[in-house]
């Protein structure tokens, strides 16, 4: 016999299988994804049902379960070990981490492209031919885009205001995400290829897909519903996956 | 200001990643794999074992070259590479294919426990050395081999106390068979998406509509009901032909009375390039991470040498022993003093040895007084004995009675009667 939902009594009248533990991103997504699920329905309707979100609080608690509040990169690592059971988070970091998750929604919104810049005036003797050093907070997405190319490549991997590293001779090139293109106009850079485009995903982890099935159904459906249109242009494939583990007899 | 705070010397640990596990750890560990290894024995398996490293090319020639970027290498003396085993289906179809098959005997049953090694893996909160304990089922059919190691799979679940934990069971040739009609490029493509289970891609794709529908729907296929949902779905007679082995598997194991604990999901997807029929993974509450899995693996074989069915699974140990619960296993189950003169002494040694071929754990106190070795004694130490010339001066901690007794007496009370063979037994490794 199936039996998917764990009579398990939990508070509130839920089971344990009801309870969903969602990771959501500081920065960037993180009004838009508080919004998104308080429309969803996981944070409760009423607007103070978790009283204002704040980024400092690091534990929500919501109508079916909680939300905790972390750093972007490290979404996929609390989703992947179950201490999240779903998370929001760009493509981007999912990219950069190949991390075992299941990517099942693409929620639209935040979207942004990443790119490889250079200095304004050096475009057209990009690339160049000897190695070339290139800062970014994506090391193995930079890593694998020179790779597929046969390009020398240094990478020097920045935590942030990556764009100040040509301009200081740090680096040569830039691999990051823009939204508008502004920093890097501001920083005197101009694009000279397109890497990848990325928009927030829902992701799951996949142990909690199977124990907890019917509500992620229910959290996956929900969010499907409300998702903003994604962009116009599908995901472009460029950079190509982080490579996941296979082949091996996994435990 | 540079901070002038040495830090420790490596002597003082391990590389990360490594397991350094003390006596509590490990002894929950090894009683895990003992009762692994008692119910491999109990299906007739037999435990082989193969050495921790090999030939890098063993690796590569079953796996793929591009799996030697995340192994463990070294360097032999004639400057042959070397790695450490990263599972051990790759060296048991090595040692079974090139040694066993071929001096007959097929259907091969071989079991086997024991650490395996993936290198690049530190810093992802994931172990680079681990335990797996697992089974290969060499030169058996489907669909009666693949219902043997389920159930089996299932059995060892069960008794290892992983409550709720559920063994999802899939086919490849369902969904391969649907991407047989694309291009290779863009077949290849949908591979890795499925792989990385990057469903938000695989649904940008230009792909044909039916395998677009069936691609969405692919991660929520399981439940009840699975079958009827994708009977419709299935784009050809061997998409079809993998429901019907799974619906005739189901019904196998209702035989063997795992039924509550398995179930179709259609939506497990293990390595197109290993695996070649049914597929599956135990998922549990408290654990993200499936606690075994396996399945059918037709073509390795015949890469080392020997072509053969076969089908196997392995348990994650430190994995399925995060789920379950944590049992207080003592130092020791008796106390005996041994302080005295040396009659004194060799009495306890003696009665000791006597504890001990009943099967009890028995540990001799030397310099220690009665009050002393009671109130020293760790909480799960159940008995303390203290043996005089005519008498044994027993405390059962657990009830807080002290009794004198005769030797043989002693030796009932804390043994049990002789005959009753309490013990033994599930110490044998099989």
């Amino acid at each position: 016999m199936w039996d998917e939902r764990r009579e398990v009594a939990a508070p509130g009248g839920l089971t344990a299988a009801d309870v969903l533990t969602v990771a959501v991103p500081t920065g960037r997504l993180f009004a838009e994804s508080i919004s998104l699920l308080r429309r969803a329905g996981v944070l409760g309707t009423a607007p103070d049902a978790c009283g204002p979100p704040q980024e400092r609080s690091l534990v929500l608690l919501a109508a079916a379960g909680q939300i905790l509040v972390v750093k972007p990169a490290d979404i996929p690592v609390y989703v992947e070990h179950g201490a999240a059971d779903a998370g929001i988070v760009g493509r981007d970091v999912l990219l950069e981490q190949g991390r075992d998750v299941y990517e099942l929604v693409d929620l639209g919104f935040g979207p942004c492209r990443g790119v490889v810049a250079v200095r304004s005036g050096e475009e057209n003797a990009w690339p160049r031919g000897r190695t070339v050093r290139v800062a970014t907070k994506y090391p193995r997405i930079a890593a694998r885009y020179c790779e597929r190319r046969g390009w020398p490549v240094e990478i020097i991997a920045l935590n942030g205001a990556v764009e100040l590293a040509p301009r200081v001779g740090l680096a040569d090139a830039i691999l990051d995400v823009v939204v508008t293109g502004r920093t890097l106009r501001d920083n005197l850079l101009v694009e000279v290829a397109e890497v990848f485009r990325s928009t927030a995903r829902l992701v799951v982890n996949r142990a909690s897909l199977r124990t907890k099935g019917a509500a992620v159904q229910r959290l996956i459906a929900a969010l499907e519903e409300l998702k903003t249109q994604p962009a116009d242009e599908a995901a472009s494939g460029v950079a190509g996956p982080a490579p996941v583990q296979r082949a091996w007899r996994d435990g | 200001m540079r901070l002038r705070d040495a830090p420790p010397p490596r002597w003082q640990q391990v590389p990360p990643g490594l397991p350094d596990l003390g006596p509590v750890e490990a002894a929950r560990r090894s009683a895990l794999c003992d009762l692994l290894r008692e119910e491999f024995r109990l299906w007739g398996y037999r435990e082989v074992a193969p050495p921790t490293l090999e030939y890098l090319e063993t690796f590569t020639r079953g796996a793929g070259a591009g799996t030697a970027d995340r192994l463990f290498k070294l360097t032999d003396r004639g400057g042959e590479l070397l790695a450490l085993r990263p599972d051990f289906t790759l060296p048991v179809a090595r040692l079974a294919a090139t040694r066993l098959l071929p001096a007959g005997g097929a259907p091969l049953r071989l079991a086997y426990v024991g650490s395996v090694f993936r290198g690049q893996e530190e810093g992802q909160g994931r172990l680079r050395e681990f335990t797996q304990a697992g089974v290969e089922l060499l030169g058996g059919e489907a669909p009666d081999a693949d219902a043997e190691v389920i159930a089996l799979a299932a059995s060892c679940l069960r008794r290892a106390g992983a409550a709720g934990a559920i063994l999802h069971i899939g086919h490849l040739d369902f969904i391969d068979d649907a991407l047989h009609p694309l291009p290779p490029h863009l077949r290849e493509e949908v591979r890795d998406h499925l792989y990385r289970k990057a469903f938000v891609d695989l649904d940008a794709l230009d792909l044909p509509p039916a395998l677009r529908r069936l691609l969405r729907v692919l991660p929520d296929l399981r439940g009840p009901d699975v079958l009827r949902r994708a009977r419709p779905l299935a784009a050809s007679p061997r998409s079809a032909r993998a429901l019907e082995e799974l619906a005739g598997l189901m019904e196998r194991l209702g035989e063997y009375g795992v039924g509550d604990l398995v179930g179709i999901d259609l939506g497990i997807i293990r390595d197109f390039g290993y695996y070649t029929g049914v597929v599956f993974e135990a998922y549990g509450s408290g654990s993200g991470y499936p606690l075994l899995g396996g399945g059918r693996y037709d073509r390795l074989l015949e890469r080392f040498g020997t072509p053969a069915a076969a089908t196997g699974f392995a348990v994650g140990v430190e994995r399925l022993l995060s789920t379950i619960p944590d049992a207080v296993t003592p130092s020791a189950e008796v106390i005996v003093l041994a302080s005295g003169d040396a009659p004194a002494r060799a009495r306890a040694v003696r009665f000791a040895a006597g504890l001990r071929a009943r099967g009890l754990a028995a540990v001799l106190a030397f310099r220690q007084g009665w009050d002393e070795a009671v109130r020293g004694a760790e909480a799960a130490v159940r008995w303390v004995a203290q043996v005089g010339e005519d008498d044994v001066r027993v405390l059962d901690r657990a009830v807080g009675r002290e009794e004198h007794l005769s030797l043989l007496g002693a030796l009932r009370a804390i043994a049990g009667p002789e005959d009753a063979g309490r013990r033994g037994g599930a110490d044998r490794v099989g």
